[in-house]
């Protein structure tokens, strides 16, 4: 692989209390490109992706040894900024969390916290996000609507422009599909592959055909492992696991 | 500015700003933000650290001086001595007589309001038209915030008199008569919990026994009831809580004569509970006399039921929370199997004989029985005070200074008063409270340091208020020389309704889900930032709501401030906050109890605390609706 590095773990181990859930994972992910993780359930691949932006900091009982480089810094240096970081790689969780507030205030939160005040500014960060999330053309008369009135996948489209609308470089996805009709997915699908030209994504998902479709390169976990990690094309085509090969095609998990 | 250059600085590489004419804003904000949420995480640290002591406080206060008794006659003579006489030759300070008071007043007062309660609570969960449901629903958890002294008040002037004549009694001042009372006043509590707990029940239940073709009174017997039994017994307790709890209406009728009855059964016996002694006898203590420190006892044995209580409820809520399905604790099998005992019993008359048709409208009719029993009760009581009490009211009587003892002339030194009793109490309480919460709920870890400081927290939220009373008057009022004033009234009351706000906002931020706040930590939010922009904006009804109610307590209750801040018929409003002040429910209390002749003015004073109370309820019932309707969109 020589594409560019955006975000790499060299020997990184986790554990939940006396549970070991990530073991020595080393793993580059490249700048603008889609990476997926696949796995089974408990696997750690979730675990995997709350690291990148430090999120299992919030969990009290996780402990973590290795380092987490991002552009080529460690992330949990004494000089990181945590908040700074999660500016810079946002989240797009399971369910969609759309805050209790209007569509606009849901996508203009994250500027407004980093210090954006002008209106004018605002107002074209959040028409920039939601178009780029590919929500505009259906909210733009309603933006002062509650969020919590959207469906579920305008929802979760709402979360991805929030999410953009602080220009992050890396956007993480744990599972965004995984409430979702079909046809909301397809939607989000064909989201995640655009965005790929602006930005790194990191997707974490159970569905095979999503990865297969949706990612340029994969990554499989079992078991806490990363047991391989490569081109998409050449893990499903031509995996150098057989543990891979037996989850890709279904004799198991 | 020390502080400033150790918050953390950005990141180091992150420098790509696609917007530059935004990014000069940016940079700044980075330093305030790391400020700001370092300020915001020590001062409601500050804050929770001031509550939390204020809490232990209490309880060690009480108990310092409580176990005083316990050296000065041994414990066996305080806790089992027949006899409690402080002010006679040979003073003796036997608690006993005050406990069997307690119980068999509480005990009779549920016997009457279980079934009652029980039966509006199916009547409105599961026989009433949605229309009825809708209004009865709210009227009865208005007819909860009726402050004690005018369920005493009426009490005292018909309930008395009526048991008096009824069953020709030299008086009407008995166990009987705090036991109806207890009940009239406990029955909305219990019945607005149980109806949460059987609607709760979900449908399918319903339509499963239906479907088996069991009628809608089999299906409520043997599927929503049994189902619905935790909340129900949490209700039960809640109800029972309040009885014991409860000081002025039973102080008002119950005779108070501190004899165990003879035989044991004689209900038209006078009794005197322990919260009835601490508010007769707390005012006429000289400080840190063996008397004083029997009263504290008294208070130390109250904290010990409230304990109980809180302890059985807790049992009984986990099991609510329990895994359904998997085998229940023996205790809980028992309840289940009582239960449905009962409700055998019961029907058996009609059981094998008639046929389950018959049998249902007999059980309707004696649960609609019960819903005109608790409406009549309930009914009766408002009317009285609303016709009686409009035609006291006149410009003069809501603006006037009283004359006369408060014969004649106004109340509104007390209805400025009160306010200024709750407001003072208010802006004690709800900053630290809802700070306190805060901290609790969104700095700590689960730990046992905060599993002891909620369970010190709930213990003062089940202590009766009369013992907030007792603190406040020997704390404030005579150990840091206060003396009757309006401020140790309010540091009272605000001590009195601190663990409620605290409650309450707990309830309200564990209900918004943490995905939300995982969101906000996602876009770069610092704690502070996601706190007061994410969660406590959806949380903010419920922390109303749980204010509000507070309020409504504290503007109905007589018991913290009579001897804290309480002076009866003042010309003049306070002019400083050491001054004492008067009050509605107090001006009610005396009036009614001391003063002959002048039932037009205790009418019209019950009328307008009525009105003050209910309409603070009222608000509260609105906040909520406006907020669920919110939620369904």
């Amino acid at each position: 692989m020589d594409e560019s590095t955006i975000l790499e773990t060299r020997d990184l181990n986790l554990w939940y209390g006396q549970n070991h859930a990530l073991i020595d994972i080393s793993i580059r992910i490249p700048k603008n490109r889609v990476t997926a993780l696949i796995g089974p359930s408990g696997c750690g691949k979730s675990t995997l992706l709350r690291c990148f932006n430090r999120m299992n900091d919030l969990i009290d009982s996780s402990r973590i040894t290795g380092e987490i480089l991002f552009n080529g810094n460690g992330i949990h240096d004494s000089l990181a900024d945590v908040y700074a970081i999660r500016e810079k790689i946002g989240m797009v969780f399971q369910k969609p969390n759309p805050f209790q507030k209007s569509i606009y205030e849901n996508v203009a939160y994250g500027p407004r916290i980093h210090g954006v005040r002008e209106k004018k500014a605002l107002d074209r960060i959040v028409e920039e996000s939601l178009k780029s999330a590919a929500l505009w053309d259906e909210v733009k008369d309603r933006l002062h609507e509650p969020a919590l009135a959207l469906s579920g996948g305008q929802q979760q489209r709402l979360c991805i422009a929030r999410s953009l609308a602080v220009e992050p470089e890396v956007i993480l996805m744990d599972e965004p599909c995984s409430a979702l009709d079909p046809i909301a997915t397809a939607k989000i699908e064909d989201l995640i592959i655009r965005l790929a030209r602006n930005y790194t994504v990191v997707i974490v998902t159970h569905n095979m055909q999503q990865a297969a479709r949706a990612s340029d390169y994969t990554g499989f976990m079992y078991m806490g492992k990363l047991v391989e990690f490569d081109m998409t094309t050449k893990i499903f085509e031509d995996p150098g696991e057989e543990l891979t090969e037996n989850y890709i095609t279904g004799r198991f998990g | 500015m020390k502080k400033e250059q150790a918050a953390p600085v950005p990141f180091p590489g992150f420098g790509r700003l696609q917007r530059p004419e935004v990014g000069a804003d940016r940079a700044s904000a980075g330093a305030n933000r790391h400020l700001t949420d370092l300020i915001a995480g020590k001062l409601l640290f500050f804050a929770a650290l001031v509550a939390i002591a204020a809490v232990i406080f209490i309880i060690v206060f009480l108990l310092r001086d409580g176990y005083q008794i316990v050296l000065e006659t041994g414990a066996w003579n305080f806790l089992a001595g027949q006899n409690w006489n402080p002010a006679g030759q040979n003073p003796a300070y036997g608690v006993l007589p005050l406990i069997v008071g307690t119980l068999l007043v509480t005990a009779l007062a549920m016997a009457i309001a279980v079934p009652l309660s029980i039966g509006s609570a199916v009547f409105v969960a599961e026989i009433a038209a949605a229309r009825t449901k809708a209004a009865i629903k709210p009227a009865i958890e208005l007819l909860a915030g009726i402050p004690s002294v005018v369920y005493g008040f009426f009490g005292l002037i018909l309930l008395t008199d009526w048991i008096r004549i009824a069953f020709d009694q030299p008086s009407g001042s008995s166990w009987l008569a705090g036991s109806i009372l207890l009940a009239v006043m406990a029955i909305p509590t219990i019945t607005s919990v149980a109806e949460d707990a059987i609607s709760s029940v979900p449908r399918e239940f319903r339509e499963g026994s239906l479907a088996l073709g069991a009628t809608h009174w089999q299906t409520i017997k043997n599927v929503v009831v049994p189902r619905a039994l935790p909340g129900i017994s949490a209700a039960i307790i809640l109800g029972m809580g309040r009885a014991i709890g409860e000081t002025m209406a039973v102080l008002m009728v119950t005779g108070n004569a501190a004899v165990i009855p003879d035989p044991i059964t004689d209900v038209f016996s006078p009794v005197r509970t322990l919260t009835g002694t601490l508010g007769i006898e707390m005012g006429e203590v000289a400080f840190g006399s063996t008397h004083y420190h029997a009263l504290f006892g008294v208070a130390v044995v109250l904290l010990f039921i409230t304990l109980a209580i809180n302890s059985a409820s807790r049992i009984v809520i986990s099991r609510i929370q329990g895994p359904q399905g998997t085998a229940r604790p023996t205790a809980h099998r028992a309840l289940v199997a009582a239960a449905s005992r009962i409700a055998h019993a019961v029907s058996a008359p009609f059981g094998g004989v008639v046929s389950p048709r018959t049998s249902q409208r007999c059980a309707f009719f004696l649960i609609s029985l019960s819903v005109v029993i608790v409406l009549a009760a309930l009914g009766m009581i408002l009317f009285g005070i609303v016709v009686n009490g409009a035609g006291a009211i006149s410009w003069e009587f809501l603006t006037g200074s009283p004359r006369d003892l408060g014969r004649a002339g106004g109340i509104f030194p007390a209805i400025v008063g009160t306010f200024y009793l709750v407001g003072g109490g208010l802006a004690i309480a709800l900053p630290l409270g809802i700070a306190t919460a805060v901290y609790l709920i969104e700095y700590t870890a689960e730990t046992p340091l905060t599993r002891s400081i909620r369970a010190a927290v709930d213990l003062l939220n089940g202590t009766p208020s009369i013992v907030f009373g007792l603190f406040g008057f020997a704390f404030l009022v005579i150990f840091l020389n206060f003396g009757i004033s309006l401020i140790a009234g309010q540091i009272t009351l605000g001590l009195m309704i601190l663990p409620t706000i605290i409650r309450t906002t707990e309830e309200s931020l564990r209900s918004i889900p943490g995905s939300l706040r995982e969101g906000s930590y996602a876009l770069g939010a610092t704690k502070w930032q996601t706190i007061s922009r994410v969660v406590l904006p959806p949380a903010l009804p419920g922390i109303l709501t749980g204010a509000i109610l507070s309020i409504g307590r504290a503007a109905g209750e007589t018991a913290p401030i009579m001897f804290t801040a309480a002076i009866f018929s003042s010309r003049y409003l306070p002019s400083s906050l050491t001054e004492p002040v008067m009050a509605l429910p107090y001006h009610l209390f005396v009036l009614t109890t001391s003063i002959p002749g002048a039932s037009t003015q205790s009418y019209g004073t019950a009328f307008v605390l009525l009105l003050l109370v209910l309409a603070i309820y009222l608000a509260a019932i609105l906040v909520r609706r406006r907020y669920n309707r919110e939620k369904v969109m």
